[in-house]
């Protein structure tokens, strides 16, 4: 089985590197991974996405991911353009503190939502709401353990951003922790 | 590295890394290339890992002077290599004829944009009588066996070598493994320029003309020229490579390369699962074209459709081998992401699959306003 | 390696052929012009060669015009390039080979008009290699057009009532203009005009490799060549229109010198 998750926000949310790091943790775990290359650029305030697959034997996913199992949406300007590539039933994880999802539409999926910037914001990692929601997906989906994650994120930090890389340890685990608790990121409508 | 991707061997690698890797595995010592998106990337990687190799890099300052750079170490004896996609690439045509015609061993890597390059690669854009032997991964790890196989591939024949990439290949990220490609042995290059017989009468020359020095002359012109006519005949008929599958008594045959084919390949299975008579050929070897193989694997086939981003380029090499050429028909077309740089709406599988059914409907009517051979092949 | 001949005594016999005085790294007959200065220039470039014994590490690129036929007569190891590119095909050849003597072979069409980005960049870099330029203000092998180097007033093919600024612009200094680029080791313009202009330019090609040994950088030295042909004036006619034209536009001499003391 491939699992296959799409990433979508702004740039500036560091979409790139939430797929880099799940990509890279998957690897790392000894899995198949992919990211598909991403044209729009990261230009502040743009469509950023990323699409990550993950397998155990040689993957056949296309490098132009049609269609995906689940999508991690952390900006509501483009949570309106996944529809079209999530299958239904597939799992839809919402970053609520700014994204907001009717309950209609909820029900077609396998449906959470975690308000990712506020919890960053307590955890004093304001940056890192990416990586809490990529912690909360991780747990949920299990496609890959938090080490891995941790590991991922501490090897793709460049030098000289290395001080934050206990505060998106912190985040990681702060998802990881969140997305036990199904019932909690669950909507409640 | 954690203990799984040390026992998996696979590294999460940019596409241009993985090139890049696979490059100086196969010996690459040389690079020198000019910056051009989506090429831009492997020659980043080549900046960046080659010096550690005892190789050397040089952004140059035009892909003329790049490939010429190329060209002067590859003289000397090291295995070298230049790249850009299609413009930068016509750039360097002069001298990748040059290599050609003075038996310099070059790979070039076209990180291309789109298919529309597939002329340029295949035709000879320079001058004389020559081809570029020019392989088309349909993705990373194949490009990673590909890019070693052209460092062999050029030194064997002493020709100039092309890997046709696109924006796929070169920014997919993907778990892969560099393993190094068990090749023959070659010969030692006896030609290559080192200054050492200088004063002995035997002194080495690298020319286009082959007229040798007047103490030890030449073929010259001519015989030089016919001889490497008959060379890349040779070549042509020997480095054929293609791979396929569902040939077997097909009605329809799918003809693509590149990343274009493993989308065509994934809609065929598909196709194939839902009971129709259809299977997928695939050109590995852009130049030589593997005619002999498609005009089998078209042998009973009614109809065979080419998919390729272009307006139709490969179609001319399709028609021409394909066992009834009144059964080619393009499905493919020009197709541009609206940032310029790389594949549009068409490379996508419902689109493919649409189209593919679509000439098979038509097939009735196709055959019928032909009015040749429909009813023979019944 | 070189028949040296012995001058602290007198000969033996009478010289019985002119011809046995060329170097032995000439190992033809050149098929250029009565009165061409190509020849000269490369007959002063081989015993320079031979002089500081590095023949057996030398590798030429040579461009393309009337000197192009010399990579049949010069026994040593060559390349013959792409019109223009020689600076290019020889950056790549010293730095798999850094301890060969790179030198390039180019006129002033092949260099200044052509590879005028080649030779530019190929300076800027600090290249450890030689580019020696022939300069005779026209393309000679194609028969007399006007080059970038072609001096103000001089008549060609191609500017046919004289080279006029507002019509066909100013010639280029290359031999200045590389002069004052960083990295470069030493820049010097010499003429085979007058015997005094051969054994000058042949201590600059020999300091120009002896920068290249010493890794100082990029060196080049532009030879003023006679080339009657593209000229038309007759050959015996050549060196003095020469110092007339040519000379008066691109003044002899050392422009950049790093090698110092040391020497
Ligand atoms: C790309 C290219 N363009 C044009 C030519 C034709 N061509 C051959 S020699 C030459 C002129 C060379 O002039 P120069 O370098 O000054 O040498 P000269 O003959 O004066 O010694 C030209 C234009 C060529 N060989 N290649
Ligand atoms: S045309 Fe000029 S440069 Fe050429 S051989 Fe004759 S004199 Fe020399
Ligand atoms: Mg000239």
């Amino acid at each position: 089985m491939e699992q296959e998750v799409l990433i979508a926000g702004i740039g500036g949310q560091g979409i790139q590197l939430v797929g880099k790091t799940l990509a890279l943790a998957a690897t790392l775990a000894g899995r198949h991974a992919m990211l598909a290359a991403d044209y729009g650029g990261e230009m502040r305030g743009g469509p950023s996405q990323a699409t990550v697959v993950v397998g155990d034997a040689p993957l056949r996913a296309l490098p132009i991911v049609p269609a995906v199992g689940a999508a991690l949406v952390m900006h509501d300007r483009f949570v309106g353009a996944v529809p079209e590539r999530l299958r239904k039933g597939g799992l839809l994880l919402v970053n609520s503190s700014v994204v907001d999802v009717d309950a209609e539409r909820a029900a077609r999926y396998a449906y959470f939502e975690l308000p990712a910037i506020e919890l960053a914001r307590e955890l004093g990692a304001p940056a890192a709401a990416g990586l809490v929601m990529l912690g909360a997906f991780a747990r949920l989906s299990g496609v890959v353990e938090l080490e891995r994650l941790v590991e991922a994120m501490r090897s793709l930090l460049p030098p000289y951003r290395e001080q934050h890389a206990a505060g998106n340890a912190t985040a990681l685990e702060a998802g990881w922790a969140a997305g036990a608790d199904r019932s909690a990121t669950a909507a409640a409508g | 590295m954690s203990s799984s991707a040390a026992t998996s061997g696979l590294e999460l690698l940019e596409g241009s890394t993985a090139i890049a890797r696979a490059a100086i595995t196969a010996g690459c010592r040389f690079f020198a290339g000019y910056p051009m998106s989506p090429f831009t990337g492997l020659l980043e990687s080549m900046a960046r890992l080659l010096p550690g190799s005892g190789g050397v890099c040089i952004n140059a300052q035009s892909e003329i002077e790049g490939v010429n750079m190329a060209l002067g170490a590859s003289a000397a004896g090291a295995r070298a290599a230049t790249g850009s996609c299609g413009q930068g690439i016509a750039l360097m045509q002069e001298a990748i004829a040059e290599t050609a015609l003075n038996e310099t061993p070059l790979v070039i890597f076209n990180m291309a944009r789109n298919q529309q390059d597939y002329f340029q690669c295949t035709r000879g854009g320079g001058w004389g009588d020559y081809r570029t032997l020019t392989l088309a991964p349909k993705d990373i790890p194949e490009a990673v066996e590909h890019t070693q196989l052209l460092f062999h591939l050029a030194d064997r024949h002493r020709i100039p070598t092309i890997l046709y990439g696109d924006p796929l290949i070169a920014q997919t990220r993907i778990g892969v493994r560099i393993d190094p490609l068990e090749l023959p042995p070659l010969p030692a290059k006896d030609w290559a320029l080192d200054g050492s017989r200088g004063g002995t009468g035997h002194s080495r020359q690298i020319w286009t003309w082959a007229m040798g020095k007047a103490t030890d002359p030449g073929p010259g012109p001519d015989r030089h020229w016919q001889a490497i006519a008959e060379k890349f005949e040779r070549i042509g008929a020997v480095e054929q490579r293609s791979e396929g599958f569902g040939l077997d008594g097909a009605e329809t045959v799918v003809v693509a390369f590149g990343s274009a084919a493993k989308f065509t390949a994934h809609v065929i299975e598909e196709l194939r699962d839902a009971g129709h008579s259809i299977g997928h050929f695939r050109p590995i070897t852009l130049w030589p074209f593997p005619g002999e193989a498609l005009a089998r694997a078209t042998e009973h086939a009614r109809r065979v459709l080419v998919f390729e981003l272009n307006a139709g380029q490969m179609l001319d090499d399709v028609r021409q081998h394909a066992a009834d050429r009144s059964a080619v028909l393009p499905i493919g077309g020009v197709s541009i992401h609206e940032s310029g740089l790389s594949y549009g709406p068409l490379l996508d599988v419902p689109v493919i699959r649409e189209r593919i059914l679509a000439a098979m409907r038509g097939r009735r009517r196709l055959a019928a306003r032909a009015g040749l051979s429909a009813g023979s092949r019944g | 390696m070189s028949e040296v001949i012995a001058t602290d005594r007198p000969p033996e016999g009478a010289a019985d052929r002119v011809a046995e005085f060329r170097p032995s790294l000439i190992v033809g007959e050149h098929s250029l012009c009565p009165g061409c200065g190509e020849p000269v220039a490369l007959r002063i470039l081989l015993e320079t060669l031979q002089e500081l014994g590095i023949v057996e590490r030398a590798i030429g690129v040579v461009g393309h015009g009337c000197y192009g036929s010399f990579v049949r007569i010069m026994d040593v190891d060559v390349l013959q390039c792409l019109h223009g590119r020689a600076p290019a095909c020889a950056t790549g050849i010293k730095r798999v080979q850094p301890a060969a003597a790179v030198f390039t072979l180019q006129g002033d069409g092949d260099m200044v008009s052509e590879g005028l980005a080649e030779v530019l960049h190929a300076a800027a870099r600090g290249e450890n290699i030689t580019c020696i330029l022939l300069n005779n203000g026209v393309f000679g092998d194609t028969g007399g057009q006007q080059t970038a180097t072609t001096v103000l007033g001089q008549r060609t093919k191609t500017s046919l009532d004289g080279r006029d600024p507002v019509s066909h612009g100013h010639p280029i200094r290359i031999a200045d203009i590389v002069a004052g680029i960083d990295g470069v080791g030493y820049v010097a313009r010499g003429t085979v005009g007058t015997a005094r202009g051969v054994a000058r330019t042949k201590r600059m090609v020999r300091s120009a490799l002896e920068t290249q040994l010493a890794g100082k950088g990029f060196s080049l030295v532009e030879i003023l060549t006679m080339c009657p042909t593209g000229w038309f004036v007759g050959a015996p006619q050549g060196p003095d229109y020469m110092e007339q034209s040519m000379a008066r536009a691109y003044a002899p001499g050392e422009l950049r010198v790093s090698l110092g003391d040391e020497r």
